[in-house]
């Protein structure tokens, strides 16, 4: 046939790896390309000569929301092991679920945390942000004072964006700043964040009404 | 999240990749760390939807996840096998979702011509992404518009034809011609 033709194939498997062969001509490759070794060499030849050309694209950080979507979909114990020990599927149900139950009371480790310091360098407060990322908590660190009438406020700073408030600063101990979903996409889109003084309560506007006292760099881990 | 990983991560991505083909789930979100920014940006580019490409971003990697056993190091490199992934299935959500907004491809970068300096990419030290910078930079202008704008726009033959006005049949020729000029270029 001559469509056969290797000169023919080669150039197919360039217009299947551009994307530009499509509909049904586009699912027959794809079969043959999964029957047919040479075929798919070809292809995977294709693929990696275009594939330099996303080093030109500017990465771009995805929710933190995504990660733990994934590990949902993709099950939490290890499948293959699973089918390889039929007979041990009700012992390792009830691992898993002790698994499960284990991980919820270990959160593990944060997956960014943040030293607020004062301008002297006193460390105030340890901000980590959960490995779900669905809160933040806040440890007193240092010698923290502010007057009762006021409070501190903590904000992500995306870039490009306004700051978004996370919540209030603790005078003491811990506190936990559970994470709604604008929020979450802030810190995923923030190298910093920044405590403000505010009125007690907090910005009744939303925005920082008082100057910002700290701002300290979100470290990923 | 980590640092997003750079063409020069090619060894460590393999790595990790083989050990998830041994189910090995820490490697896992290393690679998830490690390649999805530039994954996302990709599929952001061919989806033009924060929500839809977060959507694939999902479902490649849970492909990744299963398929991971079928990565050969020696068949070809690690990044082209997860792109190659992604594309797919970016193309073949925007084939469903029929989702094609009309705003245009401006953000994407030009590719120098034969006269213009090569310096700034021969400077990333990358081979690869030299040879092909060179050789696209070696066709045609039209040829090179078409070729650019299908890939990182995941654009069809008709899809490129309505972004630069040109007819349909004009386009597929030079697809075809910039494709065989550019395999003779690379294999030279």
């Amino acid at each position: 046939m001559k469509r056969d033709e290797p000169e023919m194939l080669d150039l197919l498997a360039a217009e299947y790896a551009l994307g530009t062969l499509r509909g049904a001509a586009r699912r027959s490759f794809a079969q043959r390309r999964e029957r047919d070794p040479f075929v798919d060499r070809r292809v995977r030849a294709w693929e990696d000569r275009f594939a330099s050309l996303i080093w030109r694209l500017v990465p771009v950080a995805p929710s933190p929301a995504i990660w733990t979507a994934i590990e949902r979909r993709v099950g939490s114990a290890p499948r293959a092991r699973w089918r390889a020990l039929p007979a041990a599927i009700a012992a390792a149900a009830v691992l898993g679920l002790g698994w499960l139950l284990w991980q919820q009371l270990q959160p593990g480790a944060p997956q960014a945390t943040a030293v607020v310091a004062s301008e002297a360098g006193a460390a105030l407060w340890r901000v980590a942000l959960a490995a779900d990322g669905d809160y933040i908590e806040v440890d007193t660190v240092g010698d923290v004072r502010f007057p009762d009438e006021r409070s501190r406020e903590l904000w992500a700073l995306p870039a490009n964006t306004a700051p978004v408030s996370l919540g209030l600063m603790p005078a003491s101990g811990r506190v936990r700043l559970v994470l709604d979903d604008d929020q979450r996409a802030a810190l995923a889109l923030a190298a910093n964040v920044a405590v403000s003084d505010e009125p007690k309560g907090g910005s009744p506007t939303g925005a920082p009404t008082g100057p910002v006292l700290y701002v300290a760099a979100l470290a990923r881990t | 999240m980590a640092e997003s990983a750079g063409p020069e991560s090619e060894p460590e991505i393999a790595r990790l990749l083989a050990a998830c083909a041994r189910q090995d789930r820490q490697a896992f979100q290393r690679l998830y760390e490690r390649a999805s920014p530039q994954l996302l940006a990709c599929l952001l580019h061919i989806l033009r939807s924060r929500a839809m490409a977060e959507d694939a971003l999902q479902d490649v990697f849970v492909q990744v996840w299963g398929r991971a056993g079928q990565f050969e190091s020696g068949r070809g490199s690690a990044w082209g096998w997860l792109i190659a992934i992604a594309r797919y299935r970016a193309i073949d959500l925007q084939r469903r979702e029929k989702c094609l907004t009309t705003e245009p491809y401006a953000e994407i970068d030009e590719i120098p011509g034969d006269d213009e300096p090569q310096e700034a990419i021969v400077g990333l030290g990358q081979r690869a992404t030299a040879a092909l910078t060179n050789c696209l930079g070696a066709l045609q202008p039209r040829q090179r518009e078409c070729i650019l704008l299908a890939y990182q726009g995941g654009l069809s033959h008709s899809g490129v034809a309505a972004e630069i006005g040109e007819p349909l049949g004009s386009v597929k020729s030079w697809i075809r011609r910039g494709l065989a000029a550019l395999k003779r270029c690379l294999e030279s």
